[in-house]
């Protein structure tokens, strides 16, 4: 049949013109040693005087959330300037920020890994690191937030004196389910990656303190193709498990204020667009901590330019996702006709709060458009700011949601202007201090760079490839 | 270890350069017909699988009913919680519905599917060990750095070692050695 | 190496394949077309109907549109190497928009002119006291409907003609300032695309119940289009590699990519529609749930529950597996039902305005689907073969059909040692 149409079955590839050929993964040709020498050495080295001086002032700034919580403990939730229509206050702006960030980790660790994009292997660890110490400090929020923490067990599903079970038709508990769940996955997932890499480590190790440690988390992996084979099958699973995951929590966390009644609140695109934005926000840590750090631990053939133009390019493709959410939303909330739902989106725009609502809107629609110039997208340190800026306008984006809506209820003798206490400010503050604390800890113990994985992607590691060793032209 | 006579050997390392000349060499060793040998490189290396004549992995079963158990669970403790022993009416929502229960039990499917994934990979590679034959040899070190190595064990019954020796260099390796058990 | 045997052209080979095709296509039509004509004629009750119908059948064909239009836009956006070599398919479906605009005046006509009450019932209801519409006439007013129709044709048709114009220029000379061009419009098509199908869906399926509304509309026919267009992309690339024209570039990489992306869609599919439901579930407001509430009442209650099993859990199941992706046996009935099922999805989404007692069948539903279906085969067929079937200089081929290559370069290796040890 092919041959009767005239077809020409000897297919002539067309040659690629060099300004459409694509940049390597790892930049200047760089051999496995090399990558797993550059990675080792930040684990290796000696400490650098930076980040003593780092750590110390992220771990002083941290003792602040510890302060705040003491005190709050011994006094009461009140001090949160709870004493308000708004009573979800900063608390829960803050922990849904926190979990945003933490999507990027597991969007670029499974999701990336789902769809092949191999451009992830050089930054997923350190995004996948940044997602449980994210994951870690939301926590704190809401189990604090509940007022009295310790009763906080009473969330469990645990049998108990006065013989009651928590109420599962409350969003507020399929949080509870949700971000244990993602903690645990994501730890789960992170350390399935480390093994290999801990081998890594075990393998290079002079010490009697590292042979030991590396040697006992790395459990034993020798790198055979028998253990590969289930490795790469569970690692594939987990990527399967997690993707699904982590588009439940934030959809879970967008439960929390869409199963309400609540004008401003309830709409169906929400838990979409909370994965939008979350992911949005993630990949803005993401960049705000690696393009510094790229530089100040010279991966940068490892974490090239071409990686931050990618994730450059998530941020804008998630910013506009999130800009068609805004979009929609003030849209059906006119074309609903329901005068309290349209009120609720003139007071967001116009109302006391309208300063809060602009910023969001310039950070997070705006802004990210400028990432649609090549120049921009490889200067690091417009990326930089612009990363920065995407943090702020997420932030804002849930004080937009949590307290214009609720600073307005349905009873309007209660409504009332919320302000933060300084206990609000700090305790978020000292998040900030803890976040960096841990992270300094990880890249200065763990390997950063996924090892094994980024070598996995080299013309190197490919059999069919002529520097992986196959003859050109021939066959065996 | 090792149950057959070969005394204090554990098996023959070859070291090779490149992940193609490691797939040439194991797709020889396996028309050998060994059984009890293994490649060891520092990534998976893709196709090497087929190469060695690997079944696909187990894991997937593992994970799957790690995932039925986790709905299930669930379902039966929010029915048995809200639905059964603890009745309490919200909303004028329906004592139970697998609407309000799904979120939770979604999670737990994920939750239980992850560990069971996991759990399928140790015990199909039994793992953890804290020793290992292999580990104590200098040039198995480069493994996890930047060679590629096969390792043909002495229980195999195959294995004769200057046969096996010649096999192997025959496959194009350059270093060859015996490790001790 | 190129031995000059038949020096045909490709189009001419494709037209000859295409001969049966488009005698099937034609008999639809004149078929199809009858039966319609009969519909009209005979009584008010019908023409109701045909409107129905019509606009149910417009609606599937317009998500292969648009689901075609947005995997031509994703695939310049993420310069996606391995879906060139079907890239020509989508491309002559996103052709077809201005013909689309033609399709959409009986919509038009029989909702502005003629007695169908229950057929944009907004437009029959004038000044009426309905506070639900008297808030959105800003928007539900005749001469916009038709002024916002007259804009998605337009810019649908700019951007289809506009990507099939640079891709069919490129088989000249391979020039890389086309690729450049089509990321521009890919750029710019992105934002057109979302706000135009957003607004489209709304104005045709949604404002039929004016009073109804959710901000996840759009996303959940978005996802439901390109998940129908996935299914019918792999079997129009599956038919026209068995017989020919695609056979040099197709391989396990392309199908295996089709397939997990309508893996990802149905699950996304399923995903913002759950989400739609559980919430309006949830808050049970009596001004959404209304909706979902008339889709429960007598025979639209088992539509529902078929989409639910026969939309996500069946083909997801079945997709699971990373070797059904490519077990055609499989796969090729998995598609068609994939079809069927969006259609059953736009049927329960549409049809309850006017049956609201359970679903029927009506004659008229499969005339329109006969019509609209064959006149847009026609013109498909008509469309693919001007051009070479496959965007021969595309400089992403190369690397599109590397693996590929390198398969079947290792299946004749392997082949040719068998016949030597043979021989021996």
């Amino acid at each position: 049949m092919a041959e009767s149409s005239g077809l020409d079955t000897a297919l002539k590839v067309p040659q690629t013109p060099r300004e459409l050929e694509r940049e390597p993964l790892v930049s200047n040709g760089r051999s496995l040693a090399w990558i797993s020498d550059k990675v080792s050495e930040i684990v290796e080295g000696k400490t650098p005087i930076w980040w003593w001086i780092a750590t110390g002032i992220s771990g002083s700034v941290a003792s602040l959330t510890f302060f705040m919580l003491t005190y709050l403990v011994s006094t009461g939730v009140g001090v949160w300037g709870l004493n308000n229509p708004v009573a979800w206050g900063w608390a829960i702006v803050n922990f849904v920020f926190w979990i945003g960030i933490g999507h990027a980790g597991t969007l670029i660790s499974a999701i990336l890994f789902l769809l092949k994009q191999r451009w992830r292997t050089s930054i997923n660890r350190a995004a996948e690191a940044m997602t449980i110490f994210a994951v870690i400090c939301a926590g704190i929020f809401p189990a604090f937030h509940v007022g009295r923490i310790w009763f906080a067990w009473w969330l469990a599903p645990l049998p108990n004196a006065n013989s009651i079970w928590p109420q599962f038709k409350s969003p507020l508990l399929w949080d509870v389910f949700a971000v244990s769940t993602y903690f645990t996955v994501s730890l789960l997932f992170w350390y399935t990656g480390l093994i290999p890499d801990l081998a890594t480590l075990r393998d290079r190790a002079t010490s009697k303190m590292r042979k030991f440690w590396y040697g006992l988390f790395s459990l034993g992996w020798t790198g055979s193709n028998r253990h590969w084979s289930n490795y790469e099958k569970a690692y594939l699973l987990l990527a399967g498990l997690s993707t699904p995951l982590v588009l439940s929590v934030h959809s879970i966390v967008s439960f929390d204020f869409a199963v309400s009644q609540v004008p401003g609140w309830h709409t169906t695109i929400f838990p979409p667009y909370f994965v939008a934005g979350a992911v949005f926000s993630g990949f803005g840590m993401v960049l705000t901590l690696l393009v510094p750090l790229r530089t100040v631990c010279k991966l940068e053939d490892i974490i090239t330019k071409r990686h931050i133009e990618l994730m450059c390019k998530v941020i804008l493709g998630m910013g506009s996702i999130v800009g068609y959410a805004y979009g929609m939303e003030v849209f059906i909330a006119w074309y609903g006709g329901n005068p309290y739902e349209r009120f609720a989106f003139i007071n967001r725009a116009s109302g006391p709060y309208w300063w809060a609502y602009w910023i969001m809107i310039s950070c997070n629609v705006i802004c990210p458009h400028l990432f649609w110039f090549r120049s921009i997208r490889r200067n690091m340190i417009a990326v930089f700011i612009i990363s920065i800026f995407v943090n702020i306008g997420m932030w804002f984006e849930r004080f937009v949601i949590v307290v214009i809506s609720l600073h307005r209820d349905f009873l309007p003798s209660s409504w009332d202007y919320y302000s933060p206490t300084y206990v609000d400010i700090l305790t978020f503050v000292g998040t900030f201090g803890l976040f960096l604390f841990l992270f300094l800890l990880f890249m200065r113990f763990l390997p950063m760079v996924a090892i094994s994985e980024v070598k996995g992607v080299t013309p190197q590691a490919d059999p069919h490839h002529p520097l992986g060793g196959a003859k050109k032209g021939g066959h065996h | 270890m090792s149950e057959s006579g070969s005394n204090e050997a554990y098996g023959l390392l070859a070291q090779f350069d490149t992940p193609a000349a490691v797939m040439v060499a194991a797709a020889k060793i396996r028309e050998a017909g060994f059984r009890k040998w293994d490649v060891y490189t520092p990534f998976p290396v893709h196709g090497m699988d087929q190469a060695m004549g690997l079944k696909n992995s187990k894991v997937g079963w593992f994970c799957f009913f790690g995932g039925l158990l986790g709905y299930t669970t669930g379902m039966c403790m929010i029915y048995y919680m809200n639905g059964w022993d603890y009745r309490i009416e919200i909303g004028g929502k329906p004592l139970f519905s697998p609407f309000y229960a799904f979120p939770v039990s979604y999670e737990l499917t994920i939750l239980f599917g992850a560990f069971g994934s996991l759990i399928g990979m140790f015990s199909l590679n039994r793992l953890p060990r804290l020793h290992h034959p292999l580990l104590k040899n200098e040039t198995f070190k480069q493994v996890t750095h930047d060679k590629f190595c096969i390792v043909i064990e002495t229980s195999d019954p195959k294995y004769s070692e200057n046969e096996t020796r010649k096999l192997l260099k025959g496959s194009g390796s350059k270093h060859i050695e015996l490790v001790e058990e | 190496m190129n031995s000059d045997k038949s020096k045909k052209s490709p189009g001419k080979a494709v037209k000859e394949l295409f001969a049966l095709p488009e005698l099937g296509s034609k008999f639809l039509i004149i078929g199809g077309g009858i039966l319609l004509l009969i519909g009209t004629v005979t009584g008010v009750e019908n023409r109701e109907q045909l409107a129905f119908s019509w606009l149910l059948s417009y609606m599937f064909f317009l998500s292969i549109c648009m689901g075609s239009l947005f995997l031509i836009i994703i695939t310049h956006l993420f310069d996606a190497a391995w879906a060139v070599p079907f890239r020509r398919i989508n491309e002559s479906i996103i052709s077809l928009f201005p013909i689309m605009g033609l399709l959409f005046i009986p919509i038009a006509l029989l909702a502005l002119f003629f007695d169908t009450p229950h057929f944009y019932e907004w437009m029959q209801m004038g000044d009426s006291p309905d506070p639900a519409l008297h808030a959105k006439q800003g928007w539900l007013n005749k001469p916009f409907f038709i002024l916002r129709a007259c804009v998605y044709f337009a810019v649908w048709s700019w951007l289809g003609l506009g990507f099939r114009k640079w891709s069919i220029r490129q088989d000249k000379d391979g020039s890389p300032e086309c690729t450049h061009k089509m990321r521009k419009l890919a750029y710019a098509g992105i934002y057109i695309f979302a706000f135009t199908l957003t607004a489209a869906v709304i104005d045709w399926v949604k404002a039929l119940e004016h009073s109804w509304y959710s901000t996840m509309y759009g996303v959940v026919y978005f996802a439901g289009s390109v998940w129908v267009t996935l299914a019918a992309t792999y079997l129009i690339a599956l038919f026209l590699d068995r017989s020919g024209p695609l056979k040099p570039v197709m391989g396990n990489r392309q199908y295996h990519g089709i397939a997990i992306l309508m893996l990802a869609f149905t699950v996304f599919y399923a995903y913002v529609h759950f989400s739609q439901y559980f919430l309006i579930w949830n808050a049970n407001i009596p001004e959404e749930t209304f909706w979902y509430v008339k889709r429960e009442i007598g025979s639209w209650w088992d539509i529902g529950i078929l989409i639910v099993f026969g939309h996500f859990f069946f083909p997801f199941l079945m997709l699971l597996r990373i070797d059904i992706k490519l077990a055609l046996p499989i796969m090729v009935p998995l598609c068609a039902w994939n079809m069927l099922m969006h259609y059953i999805d736009l049927t329960f989404n549409i049809m309850p305005v006017l049956h609201d007692s359970g679903y029927v069948l009506h004659w008229l539903d499969i005339a329109s689907f006969a019509v609209i279906g064959g006149i847009l085969a026609y013109y498909f067929m008509k469309r693919f073969s001007e051009a070479a079937p496959f965007p021969i200089k595309d400089p992403r081929l190369g690397e599109a059909v590397a693996e590929t290559l390198h398969e079947r370069e290792h299946q004749a290796q392997t082949a040719a040692a068998a016949t030597d040890g043979g021989a021996e």
